[in-house]
């Protein structure tokens, strides 16, 4: 056990993702308010990027450019980081889209609550069909 | 010529639907030129799937291994053309002609105007190719890529709906799916962080070999995995979802969503487990067994809400639960028989539930009825319809010499292989309970008085495509056998790592 602090502390990275990870999944399975949910997933998708990029990152290494670094330097893992680009990129892309989504409710139903929601739907789109559960 | 294209067939059977999904947007004003290119992407598709089939056929057995840009492994994207990749890519380009063509002008009162109509299209033809990329991909990270491709023109042809319920569970389907792809994208993350490799295979070598020295980072990774492609296939538990998106999407989404998008996120899951982890920590952490029990809850569970459903395509979806039940006991029984059982059934749930959709599409489009009481003298209205859900309910029971049976038997055989008599009992009670929701259907469809309105057979294309998919029930049902074979190789290929 007094081992597990101090190579906790050391890597702190993984230790803030795995917290991030956390808030955002609970945010995202708890909270009623839609944007709160985007923000959710947001928040767990940035857990996840800091976990790989941590993972390719070493103490005093440098880019692997190699016509700036001195022979001797060490090298960070570039590898990670180019996949969180692309992480990244579909982050943004579902956000996007889960944006749009939610103007398109909003309009519909004139709240972004889920509990309100739910309420309002039978006064909204009637019984054609979808009305129950 | 040839030989260029048969050099490239693994990436041809990807890239051809992605492509042509791409031209389609600036000819949005011309729709009947975008449904008949539709139409030739899924039937080039299908073409070059076909093909791969009968090379691969005669290669005996060794994968039709592809370099994406001509880089060798553990650097490079790889495509791995074996049978199991085979028969994945067979079973998304044969069952997306049928329903393409059933969308063939059929979407404007469900979607909109042409410009939707279109999007729908593009939207679709990515989820046959990505879904394609998944039959051959042999690499972690391209696997997340097609993984996000899926889930998002799946989340967007749910939308596509123009209904206030559909945005809502677009949103949801989409909440839950990103959550899914965080747990699979964190699982690949530590799967790269113990080994170093992306490859599958190297990825598999590299992780049998250090495994013991980190066995909670494993742990985790492989609880990850199964988490995150949980969510994404609607492993019971995990399957809330499920219903709202299926039941709300456009009929032929729907049709597409639950035959196959479903099945893509399972095979990954097979990959994962059997490429990756291997049996022996499979057997280690008892993964296994809770596939195993995860199956089985699936299959009651999803049954008996199914039961409880009044409307059509609500019990359709949760039936789809129910059937993914049975694919993932199959993954969890470790022995060959189980898995061709799984490989087979997910081929013929494939075919199934596409028809029992598209055909539950067709009559909520004629009747504008979506309750099942609501559907008294449907079978004599719209004789051919009612016939191919007909054919469809009796597949999906596992009646004998029809498609559904052979998967269920081999499911069967591989339980008491296993030594288990849960899955047995879940298996049997599964298909007693699926009569039990869906002959309702069919009786209150045939044998209560029709009311005295003129509901009539969808037009031509719709015609067409549900012979075509109650066809390939009825004969892959009696002649099973070249089917069967690839199945069992595909499941030979997969016991390899065990």
């Amino acid at each position: 056990m007094n081992e597990l602090w101090p190579r906790l502390l050391v890597n702190y990275p993984y230790l803030a993702a795995a917290i991030l990870f956390v808030i955002g999944t609970f945010t995202v399975l708890t909270h009623p308010n839609l944007f709160k949910k985007l923000l959710g997933i947001n928040i767990m998708e940035s857990a996840i990027f800091l976990t790989f990029v941590a993972s390719g990152n070493i103490r005093g290494g440098v880019a692997p450019i190699r016509a700036t670094a001195n022979a001797e330097a060490v090298y960070i893992n570039p590898l990670p980081s180019a996949l969180m680009l692309t992480g990244i990129v579909v982050s943004v892309s579902v956000t996007a889209f889960a944006l749009a989504l939610i103007v398109r409710l909003y309009r519909v139903y004139g709240t972004t609550d889920l509990r309100r929601i739910v309420v309002r739907r039978k006064e909204v789109t009637g019984d054609d069909g979808f009305a129950q559960g | 010529m040839t030989a260029l294209l048969r050099a490239n067939l693994p990436v041809l059977v990807v890239i051809a639907p992605l492509f042509i999904a791409f031209i389609l947007t600036p000819l949005a004003r011309r729709i009947r030129l975008v449904e008949t290119l539709a139409f030739l992407a899924t039937v080039l598709g299908l073409g070059a799937a076909g093909h791969l089939a009968t090379v691969v056929f005669a290669r005996r057995g060794s994968p039709f291994i592809y370099q994406l840009g001509g880089w060798p492994p553990p650097w490079g994207i790889e495509l791995v053309a074996g049978n199991l990749g085979v028969i994945f890519a067979l079973v998304v380009t044969g069952v997306s002609v049928p329903v393409v063509l059933f969308a063939r002008g059929n979407l404007t009162a469900e979607v909109g105007d042409t410009g939707r109509v279109t999007r729908f299209y593009v939207l679709y033809l990515l989820l046959v190719g990505a879904l394609a990329g998944m039959a051959v991909t042999n690499d972690l990270f391209n696997i997340y890529v097609l993984v996000e491709v899926v889930t998002l023109s799946c989340c967007g042809l749910v939308s596509a709906r123009r209904h206030p319920r559909a945005a809502e569970a677009a949103f949801t389907y989409l909440i839950l799916a990103t959550l899914g792809s965080a747990f699979v994208l964190g699982g690949i993350g530590l799967i790269y962080m113990l080994t170093g490799h992306l490859n599958m295979g190297f990825a598999g070598q590299e992780l049998g070999r250090v495994w013991p020295d980190y066995p909670h980072t494993v742990l985790l990774a492989v609880s990850f995995v199964i988490i995150g492609f949980g969510v994404k296939a609607a492993v019971f538990p995990l399957h809330v979802w499920l219903p709202d998106a299926h039941a709300t999407a456009p009929s032929p989404a729907s049709a597409i969503l639950s035959g196959l998008a479903v099945k893509g996120y399972l095979l990954c899951l097979l990959k994962f487990l059997y490429g990756v982890f291997g049996g022996v920590l499979l057997r280690e952490l008892a993964v296994h067994r809770i596939l195993t029990l995860l199956g089985v809850a699936g299959i009651i569970a999803g049954s008996l809400l199914a039961l409880t459903q009044e409307e059509l395509k609500r019990r359709l979806a949760y039936s789809t639960v129910a059937q993914v039940g049975y694919l993932v006991l199959g993954g969890g029984l470790l022995n060959a028989t189980g898995l061709t059982g799984a490989l087979f059934y997910l081929a013929s749930h494939a075919v199934i539930k596409a028809t029992l959709f598209l055909a539950a599409g067709a009559i909520q489009a004629a009747t504008g009825k979506s309750r099942i009481r609501e559907l008294a003298g449907v079978g004599r209205k719209m004789p051919l319809t009612m016939a191919a859900f007909t054919i469809g309910s009796c597949g999906l029971i596992g009646l004998p010499l029809f498609f559904g049976f052979i998967g269920k038997w081999y499911l069967l055989v591989g339980s008491l292989e296993a030594g288990m008599i849960l899955p047995v009992v879940a298996i049997l009670a599964g298909s007693v309970l699926c009569a039990a929701y869906l002959l309702p259907v069919i009786r209150t469809a045939y044998f209560r008085p029709a009311p005295a309105v003129a509901w009539r057979d969808p037009g031509r294309p719709q015609k067409l495509a549900l012979l075509l998919l109650a066809t390939a029930v009825v004969v892959l049902g009696v002649r099973p056998g070249p089917f069967l074979e690839l199945a069992r190789k595909a499941a030979a290929e997969l016991m390899a790592f065990v």
